[in-house]
């Protein structure tokens, strides 16, 4: 029988020199995608899985302009966070746009940030081509049902979408994930944390093997910020977004003093988007910048078939974000 | 009569056993010594299986037994039911039809050890280029496979020469059935037979099936589903896995138990087919109909049948002299389709009442004023008065309570706040259903009642209302009463399916309650102790556990007293109805239920999301049994609507016919958020043909709710959405 060790760790240290030490080892934290994709869908096989779910990384501190953030927090205690509330509103909204309560207080924040594509062509055994699942293999998702999948960083090689709602306004945010491996602790911010599929969509990020997100430090929002998350998707809860976006805005006498945007539901990584964030600032918070924003925003996509909506929906999505968080509408 | 129990809001009678997890569900069931299956599905959409190395599975530990097609013990071919042949058995030779299929049963001693088992199984094809889309030229067609096409008057004729002519094209996607109860099967040979637990709607179907495609007498089969976590039409079949289930079985010699996975859901029970519509109605400029030509397509299994035609109730609906309705099936390697809640009628009515719809603002009309111009007042194609009707009484009820009246006709006039506000309504007739059906009542020494018969309850209440009919009809408590369902050998019942088991379950209830007081009164018949002594059934009524004279109600006796003089433990007596020599003199169209539904939707243009902010049902359902569990019913029925206009859409890879959204992340249902206020009615009286007066809602409350959602998106923005579901990307 296949199946898998399964150890709980006593501590950090033991734990990532137990998954460095095992080619076959992996990680698990809130179980809310590992066990899915372990067990139910049966496309990634670990032969031991460490659980670190008792680790002491679980929770927030204030430290100075920033929320250092325990990657064993789980979403809906984050969510209920007072600093966050008041100094991080869009992260908030972010969070309780995601899942469910039942999973919110299961899943974790370094899960969340680590959490594979939903794309159901990489989570179906039965689907032989997929170069996340089988580098060199193909990719089924660019031909098949497509209205999930992401139009920016996507090619086709891989059209696999980041889902996740949280990394979008940790995105925009420049949050520094905290990493510790065998060989010591480093610092990578979120922006350059996910790695473009490319020709090798089976890596995914900058992490070693072994390699743990120990906590997440989010910068808190300069006073007078506006900032807020907008997710559009079909159904009114408990579904990923088709698109969404996170955007932070300090407009000083009706211009733009400062801009930060990210999208999600388009990107194969969550999507920092400085060429919007170029127009923003220094413009007048008007409608018209804000569609040439999300203009700038969209650039380049790669669609296919069932995805091309997305890029005029995507640039809505940002034209709304901007407006709803500057108060401007017209 | 006590009376006064029948139509009261009652709580389910099992209710306590459902929430304390005491409720025994198919996939509850856990036998000594029982094995475990799993099952191994198919990676191609058509071909055949050139290789299949089942060793390494045989190998891994825990494993009983490989099945496959080289080695399945020959089975008869299972018999033809009332709603067509069966099933294809996959593991009759080494062909697939369509992805998914069943090509293997592991059997191990744990669930986990089958399942993993599966994955060890080698399995080479030969696969050939899967027939797959409605419009594939390859494809081979179906027509009219049901006999139920109509060709009254001249359609076309009354088309060319209609004042107006409206000729449109409508989709509704493939929706799965998805029962949260995952259906499951628990096989057990027994001294030469077989007793099955199976998630069935229609045990005495499931019994003959397997009695005959493992050569048994229907008696030494038993079907065992007292509780069923929904069906939707699902179980009104019994498809290859529970076959498959007691297969392995006999194979191992243990009970074996097979619960399939929610993405084997997906491929194994059915699913609502996709189809395609063109709708051509002729009409006077003043709106009354002249002509209707409904033409649909839908998708059907390779080698398979479907009995759901969708353009059958078109004929019925409205007061038109002059039409043609075509039915084509177009085989496809899919899974199979099957019956998902008012098949056919859901899909058909979205295209009538969205055509209506159309041809109200064209010609200027209110949407309702239009369905009352054409309202049927006799069945429209034999000419016979209603057993009932009460579809007017729904328009106005409805339009009273939904305050239809303030709409502004004008596309996009109404706005709340940034969102587009739009009112749509759409109406409802739905086909009489029901079959001959048995029972008996029992009264005890206790003197409490026992209803025994083959029917099920999947969820909508049928405990709660035979209990509450029975106790009306004995003068008792419905705690009083108990009821035994879901058994196979009790008193043959139909199927709970097309709206059709509370009809004839009630009727099986009333005669038996009427036999059971006949023999009462035989047995006193002579009983000079008796107060009810001679007398006839009509001089007494049932009250407080016993009967009395109807002419002086303080003169009677119990039934516990009866039976204790008598010496009897228990009397019994058995009851039975049947509807088609009622029909065929009756002199009257049996009516199914009939309903409208209003619904407000706010849309934000920009963005394309669109909410269903209100709805307002109501519904003609003939005598109602119990006002909580009809109303529940219905909003369960506008819920699955709201998921057939917005939401539910089984996607079948174009290359492969894979479903490529098989899990409950993927294929959209209604949450709670998308489930607005739901106001239900209930209006009209007991049906005149029906023996208690009953009609089945169980589907009606589905029907019409797309499109009423889709007639309120034209008028909230002047869009026509013709393609089921209203997505996002539909309305940018």
């Amino acid at each position: 029988m296949s199946g898998f060790e399964y150890v709980r760790a006593d501590d950090l240290d033991s734990a990532v020199a137990l998954v460095s030490g095992d080619p076959g080892a992996a990680y698990l934290a809130g179980g809310t995608t590992q066990l899915d994709l372990v067990l139910k869908d049966r496309v990634v096989h670990p032969s031991r899985l460490v659980d670190i779910g008792r680790l002491p990384l679980r929770g927030t501190t204030l430290d100075g302009d920033r929320l250092r953030v325990g990657a064993l927090t789980a979403m809906e205690e984050l969510a209920a966070d007072p600093v966050l509330a008041a100094r991080l509103p869009f992260v908030r909204e972010a969070l309780l746009a995601g899942a469910s309560t039942q999973l919110r207080n299961m899943a974790t924040i370094g899960g969340n940030l680590l959490q594979r594509t939903r794309c159901r062509y990489f989570r179906d055994p039965d689907v032989p081509a997929c170069n996340k699942r089988a580098p060199g293999s193909g990719c089924a998702a660019v031909t098949g049902a497509a209205r999930m999948h992401a139009i920016l960083g996507a090619s086709a090689n891989c059209v696999a979408l980041h889902a996740s709602d949280l990394c979008v306004p940790l995105t925009a945010l420049d949050a520094q994930v905290h990493v510790q491996g065998v060989d010591g602790r480093r610092v990578v911010p979120l922006t350059r944390f996910y790695v473009l599929p490319g020709d090798r969509p089976d890596v995914e990020n900058v992490l070693a093997h072994g390699e743990v997100v120990t906590h997440v430090d989010l910068p808190l929002l300069p006073a007078g910020t506006a900032s807020g998350y907008l997710k559009v998707r079909d159904r009114a809860s408990y579904e990923f977004a088709l698109t969404s976006a996170a955007a932070a805005l300090l407009v000083v006498d009706g211009t733009v003093e400062r801009a930060r945007v990210a999208l999600g539901g388009v990107g194969t990584v969550p999507w920092r988007a400085v060429e919007a964030e170029a127009v923003l600032v220094g413009a007048p918070a008007s409608v018209e910048t804000f569609r040439a924003a999300a203009e700038a925003a969209i650039h380049d996509p790669f669609t296919v078939p069932g995805t091309e909506f997305k890029v005029e929906l995507a640039k809505r999505t940002v034209v709304r974000v901007l407006s709803t968080v500057s108060g401007v509408r017209s | 009569m006590s009376g006064g129990l029948v139509g009261l809001p009652l709580d389910r009678v099992d209710g306590p056993v459902k929430v304390t997890g005491a409720a025994r569900y198919p996939s509850d069931v856990s036998l000594p010594g029982q094995a475990h299956a799993a099952l191994v599905r198919s990676t191609v959409g058509a071909g055949r299986i050139s290789r299949i190395d089942t060793s390494a599975a045989l190998a891994a530990p825990g494993v009983l037994a490989v099945i496959t097609h080289e080695n399945a013990p020959e089975l008869a071919d299972a018999p033809p039911t009332a709603l067509g042949p069966p099933p294809r058995f996959p593991l009759a030779d080494d062909r697939i039809v369509h992805f998914g299929q069943h090509i293997a049963v592991v059997v191990a001693g744990t669930p986990q050890r089958a399942a993993e088992a599966t994955r060890l199984v080698e399995v080479e094809y030969e696969r050939v280029e899967p027939v797959l889309g409605l419009d594939n030229p390859s494809a081979a067609v179906e027509r009219n496979a049901w006999g139920v096409e109509v060709d009254h008057g001249d359609a076309e004729g009354a088309l060319a020469t209609a004042e107006v002519v409206h000729d449109e094209t409508f989709t509704t996607a493939a929706e799965t059935n998805n029962p949260l109860g995952l259906f499951a099967t628990v096989a057990q040979w027994r001294d030469g037979g077989l007793v099955v637990h199976d998630s069935t709607q229609w045990p005495m179907m499931a019994r003959r099936t397997l009695a005959g495609v493992f050569g048994l007498a229907e008696r030494d089969v038993r079907v065992l589903v007292p509780y069923l976590g929904g069906g939707f039409g699902a179980g009104l079949r019994t498809w290859a896995h529970t076959i498959l289930a007691a297969l392995a079985a006999r194979v191992v010699d243990r009970p074996v138990k097979l619960v399939l996975t929610r993405p084997q859901m997906f491929t194994s029970v059915g699913h609502r087919a996709e189809s395609r519509q063109r709708l051509r109605i002729g009409a006077t400029a003043d709106g009354r109909l002249l002509a209707i030509d409904h033409d649909s397509v839908a998708a059907l299994g390779a080698e398979e049948a479907n009995f759901s035609a969708i353009v059958m109730g078109t004929a019925h609906a409205y007061d038109c002299a002059n039409v043609a309705t075509h039915d084509r099936q177009v085989r496809l390697n899919i899974p199979n389709p099957g019956f998902l809640r008012a098949p056919g009628h859901a899909e058909a009515n979205f295209a009538v009442e969205s055509a209506l719809d159309e041809l109200a603002h064209r010609l200027r009309v209110d949407p309702v004023e239009l369905r009352l111009r054409n309202h049927a007042d006799a069945h429209p194609r034999s000419g016979l008065p209603w057993s009932s009707n009460a579809l007017r009484e729904c328009y106005r009820v409805g339009a009273e309570r939904f305050g239809w009246y303030d709409r502004d006709p004008e596309p996009r006039s109404t706005r709340d706040g940034d969102r587009l506000v739009g009112y749509g309504m759409a109406g409802v007739t739905f086909g009489w259903y029901a079959a001959a059906c048995e029972a008996t009542l029992s009264i005890t020494t206790a003197g409490t009642a026992v209803l025994r018969s083959a029917a099920t309850d999947v969820g909508t209440g049928t405990y709660t209302v035979s209990a509450q009919l029975t106790a009306e009809l004995l003068g008792l408590g419905v705690d009083q009463v108990r009821v035994e369902i879901g058994d196979s050998d009790l008193p043959p019942a139909p199927q709970s399916g097309g709206s059709g088991l509370a009809a004839a379950l009630s009727g099986a209830v009333q005669a038996a309650a009427d036999n059971l007081v006949r023999a009462f009164l035989d047995l006193v018949a002579d009983d000079g102790e008796s107060p009810l002594r001679g007398r006839g059934p009509d001089e007494v009524g049932a009250a407080d556990g016993g009967l009395h004279l109807l002419a002086d109600p303080g003169t009677g006796e119990k039934y516990a007293d009866v039976l204790a003089r008598h010496g009897l433990d228990v009397l019994t007596a058995h009851g039975e109805v049947e509807f088609t020599e009622a029909a065929r003199t009756s002199g009257l169209a049996a009516a199914g239920a009939f309903a409208a539904h209003f619904v407000e939707v706010h849309v934000d243009e920009d963005l394309g999301v669109l909410r269903v902010a209100r709805v307002v049902s109501v519904v003609d359902g003939g005598r109602i049994l119990n006002a909580k569990t009809a109303r529940s019913q219905v909003v369960g029925g506008v819920v699955m609507g709201i998921g057939m206009a917005l939401f539910e859409d089984t996607v079948f890879d174009a290359d492969t016919g894979r479903v490529a959204n098989a899990t409950f992340g993927d294929y959209l249902v209604p949450v709670n958020a998308d489930v607005p206020d739901i106001d239900v009615t209930f209006v009209g009286g007991p049906d005149r043909f029906s023996p208690t007066g009953v009609k089945g809602i169980g589907e009606v409350g589905l029907v019409g709710v797309a499109a009423a959602v889709a007639n309120a998106v034209h008028h909230a923005t002047g869009r026509r959405i013709r393609d089921l579901p209203i997505t996002i990307d539909k309305m940018l």
